[in-house]
Parts: structure tokens; sequence; C-alpha cells
């Protein structure tokens, strides 16, 4: 056992979008965590994943809560210019939810343990079927997404047309629910605590859970480019060791997690436009979000994600190499930080 | 004289739009705004096929275009522009002022970066006369709970002063409220925190 080397840097900045599953680092550095690993960490919070995306890659951020396919996405130069990006360290797993409006879920199920998405999904088929107009307009929050797959899972679970039957787009999370509720689209699915906010101001019902569609599937991870952690490696060891801790904590008991509620209440971080954080239970259904899970990555269970890019990445001409892959999610950098 | 280009403006600065809209046309371009406007994004993008969007990097509909690319099975298509690979000082400059661009497929690179260069010369002249048009447009009382609300997100979040302005600014984006309600917000939990400990 060798004593953990001094950070490189001593202040850096985290990007983070306002969502359930960025606490580990607003836990880490409200509780003291990143400065007991010598580090002064600034979080900035974002308007859109493409903003927190470029400043990734620019520099201008030196690492951020990511969406878990994103950091593929960038290495793999999908839909900017490639920057090899690694995700060394899972935030959280779970928590996104598919929602309809009031009028388009009426007479669909809750989404309870033992049921099956599916059945929603095949009401929302029947209904399609019948309708005469404009397709409901679908939201998710990026293109290289959980919630842009899980959505996609969904409707193809019931046969339903992606290209046809239905319109998709792109929202920053804390636009879903106004959006919905001023008529803007019909449905979504996003991350918590923005699923549940829509039932909360009964605008609309969760009818699909993708914990029920990918269970404890990895949905946030720490990203930073490869770079950045070539020239700052014993930054990032310290920056995974204060967000396992943080991780720790959180786990350690419900009190914590009061507490973390708390932290997340305040201004820059989730503020209280989210009106039923108090209540929020997020590891009970519909969202069975798990941010105390093992956070350590691998290429494995990134597989559903895989899967997607590589069927995306042949409609053009091009296939998912392997080595990408587990250069991104390698646990290597988890395993050298947290075994020293 | 090269061919004009239409360009969609996305910026809910109000002044700087302005002063872009006026920089293109000076240029022969035909510049639409859009504002704050309730219309999607989506749909203005259908609508005048722009060759080239220009939207605040801050901008919350960024991911909304950026999905347009993917999703659009029929054009337009915008892509985000990079300038990066080529040309690092525009890119640099960009970023650094705040400017996003999208193209559609097949714009040659030279014209986008013009009309780009023009955007970020405006955004760059507004970030500096900001703070004098904040001043004069905000209310001393208010001003003073701005303030007031910078100094404890400073205190708090250990960050500058630019830092913690554009945090208000960021906030009061995504709400749509005005600077002074959100400052009242950030106050009010953070004073509470304060007695707390």
């Amino acid at each position: 056992m060798s004593a953990p080397r001094t950070p490189e840097l001593e202040r850096l900045t985290l990007g983070f979008i306002p969502l359930l599953d960025a606490a580990l680092p607003i836990i880490a550095r409200e509780a003291g965590f990143f400065t007991d690993e010598g580090l002064e960490v600034a979080l900035s919070r974002e308007n859109a994943w493409s903003t927190l995306r470029d400043k990734v890659a620019s520099g201008l951020l030196d690492g951020a809560h990511m969406l878990s396919p994103l950091p593929l996405a960038m290495s793999l130069g999908l839909s900017r210019a490639p920057c090899e990006t690694l995700a060394p360290f899972i935030l959280g797993r779970g928590g996104n939810t598919i929602v309809l409006s009031r009028r388009w879920s009426e007479g669909m199920d809750d989404i309870v343990e033992d049921r099956d998405p599916r059945d929603n999904a095949r009401r929302f088929a029947a209904r399609l079927h019948d309708h005469r107009g404009r397709p409901p307009r679908l939201a998710m929050v990026y293109p290289y997404s959980c919630q842009h797959y899980q959505l996609r899972e969904w409707l193809a679970s019931a046969d339903i047309n992606i290209e046809h039957q239905v319109v998709l787009g792109a929202l920053p999370p804390p636009r879903m629910v106004e959006a919905l509720e001023n008529d803007e689209i019909d449905g979504f699915c996003v991350g918590e605590p923005w699923g549940s906010l829509a039932r909360y101001r009964d605008v609309g019902r969760v009818v699909a859970s993708g914990a029920q569609l990918w269970p404890a599937h990895p949905e946030k991870v720490l990203g930073v480019t490869a770079s950045w952690a070539l020239r700052y490696p014993a930054t990032l060891a310290a920056l995974i060791r204060a967000l396992h801790k943080a991780g720790q904590w959180l786990g350690a008991s419900p009190d914590h997690a009061r507490r973390a509620l708390g932290w997340l209440e305040l201004p820059p971080y989730l503020d209280r436009s989210i009106e039923h954080l108090e209540s929020l239970a997020p590891d009970a259904p519909p969202a069975w979000q798990c941010l105390v899970g093992d956070p350590r990555p691998t290429a494995e269970i990134m597989s559903h994600v895989a899967e997607h890019l590589d069927q995306h990445m042949r409609e053009s001409g091009r296939v998912l190499d392997m080595r990408t892959l587990s250069t991104c999610y390698s646990p290597a950098h988890f395993d050298a930080a947290t075994h020293q | 004289m090269p061919q004009p280009l239409k360009v969609l403006l996305v910026d809910d600065e109000i002044v700087r739009a302005a002063m872009v809209e006026e920089a293109l046309a000076n240029e022969g371009h035909e510049v639409i705004c859009r504002l704050q406007a309730p219309t999607s994004l989506n749909e203005m993008v259908a609508r005048h096929q722009p060759d080239v969007v220009i939207i605040d990097m801050e901008s919350p509909d960024r991911d909304t275009l950026d999905s347009m690319s993917l999703l659009n099975r029929e054009n337009p298509r915008p892509v985000v522009f990079f300038a990066d690979q080529h040309d690092p000082e525009t890119m640099q400059a960009a970023l650094k002022s705040g400017v996003s661009a999208y193209v559609v497929d097949g714009l040659v690179p030279g014209r986008v970066k013009a009309v780009m260069e023009v955007a970020i010369a405006r955004f760059e002249s507004f970030q500096s006369m900001r703070r004098e048009l904040d001043q004069a447009r905000t209310q001393l009382a208010e001003r003073k709970r701005i303030e007031r609300a910078k100094g404890l997100l400073m205190k708090h979040q250990d960050c500058d002063e630019p830092q913690a302005y554009r945090m208000l600014r960021k906030l009061a984006m995504d709400r749509g409220q005005r600077i002074g309600d959100v400052a009242n917000n950030v106050i009010d939990i953070l004073e509470q925190l304060e007695k707390g400990r």
C-alpha cells in the first residue's frame, strides 16, 4: 500500500444537469469528501447535455455528470468531432420513467412491482391505431441516451412504428413537465425527479419504468476526456475516491439520505422549483433508482447501449469498435483509485 | 458578393439578438429571430429552412437542435458546427463568447465561419456592455437583492462574481423567471441555511 499521490489539480469544475443522480458529486462537495481528498470542486449547473458535452470536450469543464452512453458517443465522434472520453465511475442506476399525458394514459395501469410495462405499451398501440390527425410528440433528453433507447424499446415492444406513429424530439429534463403541461408534447422519458414531478402535479401518468426495461442499468457516469485523465491521473483517482465515499455515506443511513435531499434543494443544484423533493423515495417504484450500487464500470454492463449504438452506426456503414467500448468503460481507473 | 444566407438566430437576450441581427443583415444575410417565442424550435427550423442556426451556447434549446440531425428523416437536418478540427482559434473564441452554430448539410465551412465571426464579435461586445445594461435596467432595490444573492452564492459555492451571476442567470432561464425573483429565492434558502448552522 502506497499513500495516495497529491492531486495535480487543486481546483476543478464539474458540470451537472439538475437531476437526482447528480447527488454523489453534490454530497461529495457538501459533506467535504472532495476536500478530504485535497480537491476544491466547483459544480456548474448546465442547461443542456450538448453544452455540457462541448464544455468537457474543449476543457471548459474538467469533467461532468454524464448520461452513461455519452462518453462512448463522444469517443466515436457521434454528433460532434471525436473526443476520446472515459466513464471511470457509475453515479447512479435506473431512475428513468416513461410518462404520458393524462389524455393519452387514460385507462392505463400505474407502475408497480408485478406489472409488465408492455401492457401499457399495447394499450398505447391500440389508441394510436384508432388515432387520426397529428401523431403524438414524445420527448427524450438527448439522442445518445438510455431515455431515447428505453422509449424506443417500449414502443417497439407493442410494434408501434416509431417513424410514422409518433414524433420523437429532445428536451432538457427541467423543461419536460412544463412542456407536457403546456401541451407542447404528449409524453416523455426522463430521469428523476422529473418523472415523478409530472405525477405529483397530476399532468401525466408514469406508464413504464426504465428500471423494468433495463434492470440495474448504469444511467449516469462521471465523464472525463482521456487526455485529461492522462494529464491528471492523481486528480482523477482522488475524484473517484471522493465520489465512492459519498456513495458509501449516502447508503449508510436513512438520515444521510434525508440530509442529501436537503442539499439537493439548495441553489444552484435542483433548487425549490421541484416542490415534491422532500416526499421522494427514489428507490421505490416506479423509478427504482439506485444511487448507492456498485460504482465500478465494465464494458459488459453497457451491452444494451452498445447494441443500440452499433445498430445506429450500421445505418451509416460503420460498426461499433469493441476496443473503444472497453476503453471507455474500463474499470482500471476505479480499481487503481480504490486499491492503492 | 456571395449568396446571402438564411440565418435563424436563437437568443433570449433581446438586446444581443438585435445586435447580431443588425450585423448579419448588414452583410446581406436574411435573419430570422427567435426570442422566447412559444413556437417549438423544430417547427421553426422546418418552416424557415435556415442555412445556419446561431444559438446562445447556454440555451436549453440546444439539445432539441442536436437531436434533429439524428431524428429528422428528411431535411432540414442541422448539424452542430465545429471549427475545432481546422480552426481552433475560432472555436475557442466561440466557446468564450458563448456562440454555438448549427449548419445544414453541404454548406461550405468558410461561409459558416464568416457568419460565426460576426456573431462572436457581437456576443463579445454584448458581454462587455451587459454590466452597464443591467445597471441601467434594474431597479436599485432589485440590484441590491441580486448583489446579496451573488454574495451568498460566492460564499457558499466558493466561486467568483461572474460565476455567481451566471448561476443566477441560468436558474432564471431554466425557470422562466426574472433574475430578481430568482435572487429572492436564493437569498431565502441560503439565509435559512446559514441560520441553521
